[in-house]
């Protein structure tokens, strides 16, 4: 299984998250596919993402946008790629209509056959167990416009996944509260960070704070420079870390 | 999930609206050629309210500074409602010596202007001309001079009713409903989304600079184009055989093209002036007739030349339509009689040149021909080579092709572009075995394949897999909704096209890679992402723009005049398909609101229709 959380921020700033990304990739000439939140205006966001990959030398994109309709023909060519990226916005709607486009189960087939799925904010909180963490904290979370009763993710890993997380007490008092009804971690990444599941291993990239049952802990708190610094330890599992009471 | 962003407070400036004054009624047409206007005096038309302003127009046109906020404040509204909320004093009122107070009535006359109209019973033109129009004046600003209009100011004596009936009308006598000199606020609000999106994608049209609301659903149409003389303001003394007028309307329309910066090589002589006009005419409309059908849009073009403006502007949505597919056989069913259809516009551009070349004649040698005797004139020969040019470009354009591109394919490879242009027609013109039947307003004969699709979804295709589609996939990408499973049936015809239709793609984008020296992949991005723009999935048809106003307006007591300006500003971004705009620029991150998610799904329901 290989997948890659990207918490968000700008070109810049996932410069080496990209690289680790595309280390992940058994070719050089990588096929990525990119499936909007949304395909209202996703064209600006398929540029962005086109010239994010180009400076690494990938030359191949597909743009599909999933809640128009759509034909067989792109479906099949964009399950051939070697990486497909969900991208951020709305969760709820994103998650609507992955469901009624019947994304979830290919996806899921995709992912255990060895492709590589990538989330950017809305897009890594979908591969998690439950997407509850689109609704807090008040000030900074997705309207559910779409009136999405079922929260439920695509259950790729053991953990749920915060992302544009600021380390703050506005944050923090959600975060911890949500942890309690939880009996998996909840990793909270700023902007510029990610989490990198490569089989049974899990790498933070970039700081990273987990919250367990009402408690906040470190995980990473350093910034990656010209390499990304994180470890690796059991998938959903905490060790070696800092716990702040 | 969206990241959080701070906006900054505005700080309304000082305003003042000293400009909208000198739109008094006045215009240079009334001088330049006095028997193309008939004057009316105007009163005070009261019980209206703006709704809607146009801030960005009126920025354009100097009405309003720059640093304007769009809010209509009430200083604005009462400043727009003085301009133009008024009612012509008609014949009707003075043949019933009708008196209205003084102050009520404005210091200058305002126009109607004379053109020919072919649902007129003159086929001259001597009592026809804008029916419930007047013409506000006009405004300079920047080197450009705009022409400011009217609708639904009053029942005018160029109305046809006033000659059908042979009297004069009461402007709003419910008994004439179109002769009744009144305008209706749907007309208003389908013009305005119409022609605001026309505009964004760089055609030539009129555009609304407002909208005043009476009750029961009447409204002041406020329009505003650089220049709003039609070929029928010209047609009308051609067919009276009025050398003098048609004179003077030809040079007042030079002079104004010259002025607003469109003619600017135009030489000084009488004679070369002409001809340098009727080329530029020839031109304007060539291009003009090739983009509409090339954007599958159908607008009524016939012998009058009174749908169009002499600029190439599309004028009076009232039959406009754009569609989603090349539905070429549709007619609108006009009670008595059937529209031409989106073929036969270019045959109606090719005869309004025609005219152009018999009138230039008339004024130069002071004899009218016959218009036969111009079926084979340099101008109609220029107006075909120029209407093949044009398609081939907007072919290469619509392909996601950049100008640099585009210049290099039809000057090094134009045998190639031809080919693919022909194998284009070939599906874009397949049509339903279904055969021609009946619409809401008129007939069709469906066209299956949409072409936005296989432009949108074949450079990304070619661009992951590197070799050809197969016949199934290829038609999986390219049908449309219309097509049954009888339509879609691989003849061995069917699938050379296919073949060939991938081919020519192919060398193409490796002509171009080589003549740049890229690798094909690049180009094949490079398609890919300005095809996405261009051909985007949800584009409008007319049908969509008609719910879409319908919508607007059962919402319209609760949406303000400011709420509806941003809403068609939210839209018009939406479908502005310039893709250097779009893709090439930083945009700030979009929340869609209610009423723009309900507008997209009208767009995505009506998108292959009329």
């Amino acid at each position: 299984m290989k997948l890659v959380f990207y918490s968000g921020g700008d070109f810049e700033e996932n410069y080496e998250l990209d690289k680790l990304t595309l280390s992940l990739c058994d070719t050089n000439t990588p096929k990525m596919t990119f499936i909007p939140s949304c395909s209202y205006e996703s064209e600006y966001d398929f540029k962005h993402f086109v010239d994010q990959f180009s400076r690494h030398g990938v030359s191949q994109f597909l743009h599909f946008p999933i809640d128009i309709p759509f034909d067989t023909t792109l479906l099949k060519e964009a399950f051939k790629s070697d990486v497909i990226h969900l991208d951020g916005g709305n969760t709820f709607y994103f998650l609507k209509y992955l469901r009624s486009s019947g994304m979830m189960p290919l996806l899921k087939e995709f992912v255990a056959k060895g492709g590589i799925l990538t989330g950017l904010s809305a897009g890594g909180i979908i591969m998690t167990p439950q997407i509850s963490t689109a609704g807090f904290p008040e000030f900074d979370r997705d309207d559910n416009d779409v009136r999405l009763h079922n929260l439920k993710g695509m259950n790729l890993v053991r953990f749920e996944f915060f992302p544009h997380y600021k380390n703050s007490k506005r944050y923090d008092r959600d975060l911890r509260a949500h942890s309690l009804t939880l009996d998996h971690p909840l990793y909270g990444l700023p902007d510029g960070s990610g989490i990198i599941i490569e089989d049974h291993s899990v790498k933070f990239h970039g700081p990273c704070y987990g919250f367990f049952k009402g408690k906040k802990m470190i995980i990473n708190s350093r910034l990656p420079l010209k390499k990304y610094s994180s470890f690796e330890n059991e998938v959903g599992t905490i060790v070696n870390c800092d716990t702040i009471n | 999930m969206t990241k959080l962003r701070k906006t900054k407070k505005q700080v309304t400036p000082q305003q003042n609206y000293k400009r909208f004054s000198s739109v008094d009624g006045r215009h240079p047409l009334q001088k330049a050629v006095p028997d193309s206007a008939v004057n009316y005096s105007v009163r005070t038309r009261k019980g209206g309210k703006v709704a809607f302003f146009n801030f960005d127009l009126a920025k354009e046109m100097g009405l309003i500074q720059k640093n304007h906020p769009n809010e209509l404040t009430p200083e604005l509204e009462q400043e727009i409602l003085n301009t133009f909320s008024i009612v012509i004093i008609n014949e009707y009122d003075i043949e019933n010596e009708i008196k209205f107070p003084k102050k009520e009535i404005r210091k200058h006359q305002y126009m109607a202007t004379r053109y020919l109209q072919l649902q007129h019973p003159n086929k001259q033109g001597k009592t026809s001309g804008d029916g419930r129009s007047i013409w506000n004046g006009s405004i300079s600003h920047r080197g450009k001079r705009w022409d400011i209009s009217s609708s639904g100011t009053g029942a005018t004596c160029l109305s046809p009713a006033t000659h059908l009936h042979g009297k004069h009308w009461k402007t709003g006598d419910p008994t004439i409903s179109y002769g009744c000199g009144y305008s209706e606020i749907d007309e208003g609000m389908g013009t305005l989304f119409f022609s605001e999106i026309f505009n964004r994608n760089h055609l030539e049209t009129e555009r609304v600079l407002g909208i005043i609301e009476f009750s029961n659903g009447i409204a002041i149409n406020i329009r505003a184009q650089q220049n709003l003389i039609r070929p029928s303001h010209m047609f009308n003394y051609l067919k009276q055989g009025d050398l003098e007028n048609l004179d003077l309307m030809v040079e007042y329309y030079i002079d104004r093209e010259i002025e607003n910066g469109n003619f600017q090589d135009a030489p000084k002589s009488k004679k070369k002036r002409l001809d340098y006009f009727l080329e530029k005419q020839t031109e304007i409309f060539a291009k003009m007739s090739a983009k509409l059908e090339d954007e599958y849009i159908f607008c009524w073009l016939d012998w009058d030349g009174d749908n169009i403006l002499m600029n190439g502007g599309i004028i009076d949505y009232g039959s406009i339509r754009q569609f989603g597919l090349f539905h070429s056989e549709y007619r609108y069913d006009d009670v008595d009689r059937y529209s031409t259809n989106i073929i036969e516009q270019k045959n109606k551009a090719r005869y309004t040149v025609q005219t152009f070349a018999q009138l230039v004649d008339y004024i130069k040698t002071g004899e009218r021909k016959s218009l036969k005797d111009f079926s084979k004139s340099k101008a109609v020969k220029q107006f075909d080579s120029c209407f093949m040019e044009s398609k081939f470009t907007n072919l290469l354009e619509k392909t996601g092709f950049t100008e640099e591109h585009i210049e290099f394919l039809s000057k090094k490879h134009a045998k190639l572009v031809v080919e693919y242009q022909k194998v284009f027609s070939y599906f874009e013109r397949t049509k339903s075995k279904e055969g021609l039947h009946e619409v809401a307003d008129g007939i069709n004969w469906s066209a299956i394949f949409c072409m936005r699709d296989i432009l949108r979804e074949l450079p990304q295709l070619f661009l992951v897999r590197g070799e050809n589609l197969s016949y199934d996939e290829f038609i999986n990408v390219i049908k449309s909704s219309y097509a049954t499973k009888e339509d879609l049936e691989l003849g061995s015809h069917r699938k050379k096209m296919i073949n060939e239709f991938q081919s020519i793609y192919w060398k193409m984008t490796k002509l171009i890679a080589a003549h740049k020296k890229v690798e094909v992949n690049k180009v094949l991005l490079e398609l890919t992402m300005r095809t996405s723009v261009i051909n985007k999935y949800d584009r409008v048809t007319g049908d969509s723009i008609s719910t879409i106003v319908d919508k607007v307006l059962k919402h319209r007591p609760r949406v303000k005049p400011i709420q509806l300006y941003s809403l068609l500003q939210e839209f018009c971004d939406y479908q502005n398909f310039d893709p250097a705009k779009c893709i090439n620029v930083d945009r700030p991150t979009k929340v869609q609101s209610k009423f723009m998610k309900n507008m997209l799904q009208i767009v995505r329901d009506y998108r292959e229709g009329l």
